[in-house]
């Protein structure tokens, strides 16, 4: 059963598999001072199904967040293609839209016209239903009543969300998101990770997740691809058969703790063969 | 606000002790007017030729807000352009770098040779003087845009114009006040400068005349006018600052200006 196909039963509406991005044999080297060549992602092929939420988890320094910025066209790969529907993307495309670690917000512009960003940089009409949808945005990210403050007089969880309503704002088919909670207090991250996971119902969206919280990533996702560094690489893919949707008292069910052991012990003893190897 | 109303007092205070103590060692030490005058004949010279220093001043201030306005728009165009054509970086920018280790005060007799004695020659002399540090402010603001603020266009596929105008000129908006600040003292500098080279009217011009006449306390009127000119000006470009900048932590120090 797919991981899609698994979804389904809690999350109607969806239609069945179909691959909307795919990575094919891509890969990244770095050319350093010394003219070394720093292999910060070796061939890797991932293809992600249309309305799936996937995470990315590994140490730091694994690449993962190299793997996200190529599958947002914003770093070119030194081999290797990615597909979109099909045809290759060689650069940005509002077709993917992006979460970044930090909020990135611009801090001269009030919530709402940071939200509402791209729609003037894409030139998309009409203006009024579009603050109106910023303003259902806001409203569904708790941040009613705050669409005429200036960034800097939100808390960091709160300008987080706003970036977030900036990603919805517009239609894009794939939301990646790079370690976007990973600075937020674990109670702050817990209720965004829900509110998440409601907005990715709600939207059908692909949501491809970096983080290096290994629980994180199995409550959300579908699927996990845990990544090992030196080089970076993609050393398993595990499914997460759990049903949906979910809320955290799946944290406490035995089968989660399962998929959380198991994706731990493949970080453990990759890192183990990494370093062994290191030392020989 | 109840410290900020008790650093001007504090403020006041001490500039009335300053105030006394001069008037009272001036008159003990029996100095002589023309040496120096205590601050009663300041303010006796200020009151009695009230119209010719109000008329001088307009014209300084007047050339003053000229050259910096010039400088500005001229400053503001030429760092954006610099900063987005790489041709004009390779060319326009090493050029106006070493413009800028001239001392350009020293190009005021040539200047007044080119525009005469009219103000023209000061707004002139004032303009490219306050052009440098607003110039390269901007420069400097522009080339240390927020990297992740490009990211986020990119990913929208914004055009240079919409990056430009969204992103990098707001973002280099503290960096060119900053320039602005020291551009306008640079501008009031070389008016003065010019007028005092070559003019028929201007508060440089006067204090020359005072000067040559011994009126030690026209001289030092004329002074004090200048300082409360630039301390206006000073506050003016304050003001702009918090209203342009009110999205920015606030980053201007306790004991500002007094």
């Amino acid at each position: 059963m797919s991981a899609a196909a698994q979804r389904l039963s809690g999350n109607p509406g969806h239609a069945a598999a179909v691959r909307i991005l795919e990575l094919r044999t891509v890969r990244k080297t770095y050319r350093t001072l010394r003219r070394d060549n720093i292999v910060a992602l070796s061939p890797t092929s991932l293809a992600f199904e249309a309305g799936e939420f996937v995470s990315i988890v590994g140490p730091s320094g694994c690449g993962k967040t190299t793997l996200l910025n190529i599958t947002s066209g914003l770093l070119r790969p030194s081999a290797g293609a990615i597909l979109f529907r099909g045809s290759t993307v060689d650069g940005p495309t509002p077709e993917i839209s992006m979460v970044f670690q930090r909020p990135v917000l611009l801090p001269w512009r009030k919530v709402i016209d940071n939200v509402l960003l791209p729609v003037e940089v894409l030139g998309l009409r009409p203006a009024q239903s579009f603050r109106e949808r910023a303003a259902e945005l806001l409203a569904m990210l708790g941040l009613t009543g705050f669409a005429e403050t200036y960034p800097r007089e939100l808390s960091g969880g709160m300008q987080q969300r706003v970036a977030i309503a900036r990603a919805l704002i517009y239609d894009s088919s794939v939301l990646l998101m790079d370690e976007p909670f990973a600075s937020l207090d674990a109670m702050t991250r817990e209720e965004l990770n829900l509110e998440l996971l409601r907005i990715w119902e709600v939207t059908g969206r692909t949501i491809v997740f970096v983080t290096h919280n290994i629980p994180e990533a199995v409550l959300l996702s579908d699927r996990v691809v845990v990544m090992t560094p030196r080089p970076g690489k993609v050393s398993a893919v595990i499914p997460v058969p759990l049903p949906r949707p979910r809320s955290l008292s799946l944290l406490g069910d035995p089968a989660f703790g399962c998929i959380v052991s198991e994706v731990r012990e493949l970080l453990r003893v990759r890192s183990e063969v990494v370093a062994r190897a290191g030392e020989a | 606000m109840r410290t900020g109303a008790v650093n001007a007092l504090y403020a006041t205070g001490t500039f009335v002790v300053v105030l006394l103590a001069w008037q009272v060692i001036v008159s003990a030490l029996h100095l002589a007017a023309y040496f120096i005058p205590t601050p009663l004949e300041i303010l006796a010279a200020l009151v009695s030729e009230r119209v010719v220093y109000a008329a001088n001043l307009l014209i300084t201030l007047w050339s003053t807000l000229l050259a910096f306005v010039i400088a500005t728009a001229i400053a503001v165009i030429l760092g954006a352009l610099v900063s987005e054509v790489l041709f004009l970086r390779r060319t326009v920018y090493p050029l106006l770098i070493a413009l800028q280790s001239m001392p350009r005060i020293a190009l005021a007799p040539v200047i007044i040779v080119w525009f005469g004695f009219g103000i023209s020659s000061k707004v002139v002399l004032g303009a490219f003087t306050a052009f440098f540090p607003i110039f390269l402010n901007t420069v400097h603001g522009i080339a240390t845009t927020d990297r992740d603020h490009l990211a986020l266009m990119r990913t929208l596929r914004a055009n240079r114009w919409q990056v430009f105008c969204k992103v990098k000129l707001p973002g280099a908006l503290p960096f060119l006040l900053a320039g602005a600040n020291i551009a306008i003292i640079f501008a009031i500098l070389a008016v003065i400068v010019g007028e005092f080279l070559g003019a028929n009217r201007g508060m440089g011009y006067l204090i020359v005349n005072e000067s040559n006449q011994m009126d030690m306390a026209g001289v030092f009127a004329s002074i004090f006018l200048l300082s409360a000119a630039g301390l206006c000006f000073h506050y003016g470009l304050g003001f702009l600052r918090r209203w342009l900048l009110f999205w920015a932590a606030s980053s201007e120090p306790d004991a500002d200006g007094s």
